[in-house]
């Protein structure tokens, strides 16, 4: 296996507002939403995947669309840091969870089939190898589904990827196959998503297609789509919509600045700090279905 | 009990005296066998700490129950059940925190009974993940002084009991830390056959918590915690697969016992383990080293672990293969 570029620069302690992960390729600091490309090998259908979240974690740690180069953060909700709750039988998020490089999910448009605008974000991934990841790691992955969770009214794509390294990743070449070599899991995740902000007082999310994982093929179609819409975006034909686009590797972009880089904080890491007993609730939902 | 608090030390039993809270609930101790109150619990909670020798995640680790006057006593003989029938509440020692892999166990063979990591084939123990499981998925101890008789067959069961202290399973919210003692509330039981021998699994729920007023019997867990009870009956019989082994099975067609019943069980146990530590039954293999059960068999001083003190080491990095999920 050839040794990654990518490496993480860490700034400040994990669950505090300070902490930021901000991704360096071969040592010099780029944006994981716009810099890395979609493709690690375009030709075998091998996709870069910035993991935000790693597996039974409950930090909200996402891509800051408003910070320079978009460092990894934790989301914040009235000024405190937001962590995901359990819902039984889950132990925080059941995926490493991330997103796409080089993908947007235009707020401007309505999709023909779920009826909805996009969220705004670039395209999430959910990846089930079983290794688990870590804050800012690129993995090469696969294209497996998509499911389609309706959040709060916007589109919110869900593509189910797996890692290459992964000993089942050879085996696992569309939909049918994860449900034959992890059943359940597909059920899981649909589960997960759609009660996963019930503890918070909100309503259930709806999945469109009656919450079907759609397949490889349907996936890459989604994917293609989130492509332009980004490359609309990074070439200024679309509005930002608040969005950082300055990069340090797309010299033909508005936005590119080589120099942007020097202004990003030296590598400051801290242990994590402890994170609130509360968070280690389990909430029992009557009537969620378990596998 | 009186002798338990003799073993305190003069000096603690000063601090003990000078702090009102600590004051009221130690003699609430003293006056009433029936003490629920949370004072009695916070006392409870601060009287043991521990000594940990070796690193974390290696055969060399091991975890003593520790006086706070510094005397290593035992997790499996010294610990009091204090058990409680009127209130259901019994002590549970805290082997393996929720969501962790790590088999822990209070070791029955080594002098002390420390806590330390299960041997399978040279290598330490961690169970699979079972999916959409995460390692255990409650706290999980044992109950002091009480053992599942190995050597006579389980009244109503045609089975061994498994030579272990009563299992335990504490559902409450918070993650409980290895070694902790902690006071709980007594909800149920599962009557597991693993690897042919009866090991029973306490449902309980530590008196601190929240949910724990609500909570009286195993109705009330079925009721509260949706499928938390039939997802715990499906791990117990799938986990030992991915290492081969065959599904395990239940008796009673794996139907919970109540309340009522489980304290029979506690009861019986407890019985097995004074069998034991007077030397009725043969304790084989067993450390009965105690010492606070004067007159029993392995009544002693523990001069031997005197010298025993905190070494402090890191812990050993989990092996990564322990992250995988196997699906059933």
């Amino acid at each position: 296996m050839s040794s990654s570029p990518y490496s993480i620069r860490q700034i400040g302690a994990a669950n505090t507002l300070d902490y930021k992960v901000y991704i360096e390729e071969n040592g010099k600091p780029v944006s994981p939403f716009h810099d890395i490309p979609l493709y690690a090998d375009e030709s075998k259908k091998i996709l870069n995947m910035i993991v935000e979240i790693p597996r039974w974690t409950n930090a909200k740690m996402e891509i800051s669309k408003e910070q320079k180069l978009n460092p990894i953060i934790q989301d914040t909700k009235k000024g405190k840091l937001r962590f995901v709750r359990n819902c039984f039988p889950h132990h925080g998020y059941i995926h490493n969870y991330g997103a796409f490089p080089q993908t947007w999910e235009d707020p401007n448009s309505v999709h023909p089939e779920t009826k909805a605008k996009g969220d705004n974000d670039p395209l999430d991934v959910c990846e089930i190898g079983e290794t688990v990841g870590y804050t800012g790691q690129v993995k090469q992955v696969k294209v497996l589904g998509v499911m389609a969770l309706l959040d709060e009214g916007e589109t919110d794509w869900k593509v189910i990827v797996i890692d290459v390294n992964d000993p089942l990743a050879p085996k696992l070449n569309d939909v049918e196959d994860v449900e034959r070599h992890l059943p359940g899991l597909l059920r899981a995740t649909n589960e997960w998503f759609r009660i996963y902000k019930f503890p918070d007082g909100k309503p259930e999310n709806q999945f469109a297609f009656s919450g079907e994982c759609k397949n490889k093929k349907y996936a890459e179609e989604v994917i293609a789509e989130c492509r332009e819409a980004w490359e609309n975006l990074i070439a200024g034909k679309v509005d930002s919509k608040g969005i950082d686009l300055s990069n340090t590797t797309l010299q033909n972009t508005p936005s590119y600045s080589s120099a942007v880089a020097n202004e990003i904080p030296k590598a400051s890491p801290l242990p994590p700090a402890p994170i609130d007993k509360s968070i280690d609730k389990w909430f029992f939902i009557s009537g969620a279905a378990t596998a | 009990m009186h002798q338990f608090y003799k073993k305190l030390g003069t000096d603690i039993a000063k601090k003990m005296f000078t702090a009102p809270i600590a004051r009221l609930a130690l003699t609430q101790g003293h006056l009433s066998t029936s003490s629920s109150s949370s004072l009695a619990s916070i006392l409870n909670s601060r009287k043991y700490t521990s000594i940990t020798q070796g690193r974390k995640y290696t055969p060399d680790f091991k975890n003593y129950c520790k006086l706070p006057n510094g005397e290593v006593v035992s997790y499996f003989h010294d610990i009091p059940l204090e058990f409680n029938k009127q209130d259901g509440t019994v002590n549970m020692v805290v082997e393996i925190p929720r969501w962790t892999n790590a088999k822990f166990e209070i070791n029955t063979k080594i002098e002390g009974n420390p806590i330390t990591q299960d041997i399978k084939k040279g290598k330490v123990r961690f169970v699979n993940n079972i999916f959409p499981h995460h390692g255990y998925m409650h706290n999980y101890g044992a109950i002091p002084q009480t053992w599942e008789d190995p050597t006579v067959k389980n009244s109503s069961l045609d089975l061994f009991g498994d030579g272990d202290p009563l299992d335990v399973i504490e559902i409450g919210s918070q993650i409980l830390e290895l070694g902790q003692v902690k006071k709980v509330k007594i909800l149920g039981s599962l009557a597991l056959i693993d690897d042919g021998e009866l090991d029973w699994k306490i449902v309980v729920i530590n008196v601190e918590d929240e949910a724990s007023n609500n909570l009286n019997d195993i109705e009330d867990v079925y009721k509260q915690f949706p499928q938390l009870l039939e997802e715990t009956r499906r791990w117990f019989k799938l986990y030992k697969l991915p290492t081969g082994k065959p599904e395990n099975t239940f008796a009673f067609d794996g139907e919970y016992k109540s309340k009522l019943e489980t304290l029979e069980i506690i009861e019986e146990c407890h019985q097995s383990w004074k069998n034991l530590i007077n030397g009725k039954t043969d304790s084989k293999k067993i450390s009965t080293k105690n010492s606070t059960i004067e007159g029993s068999i392995g009544y002693t001083n523990f001069q031997t672990l005197s010298s025993i003190t905190e070494e402090n080491l890191p812990d050993t990095e989990i092996p990564s293969e322990v992250d995988k999920i196997y699906y059933y």
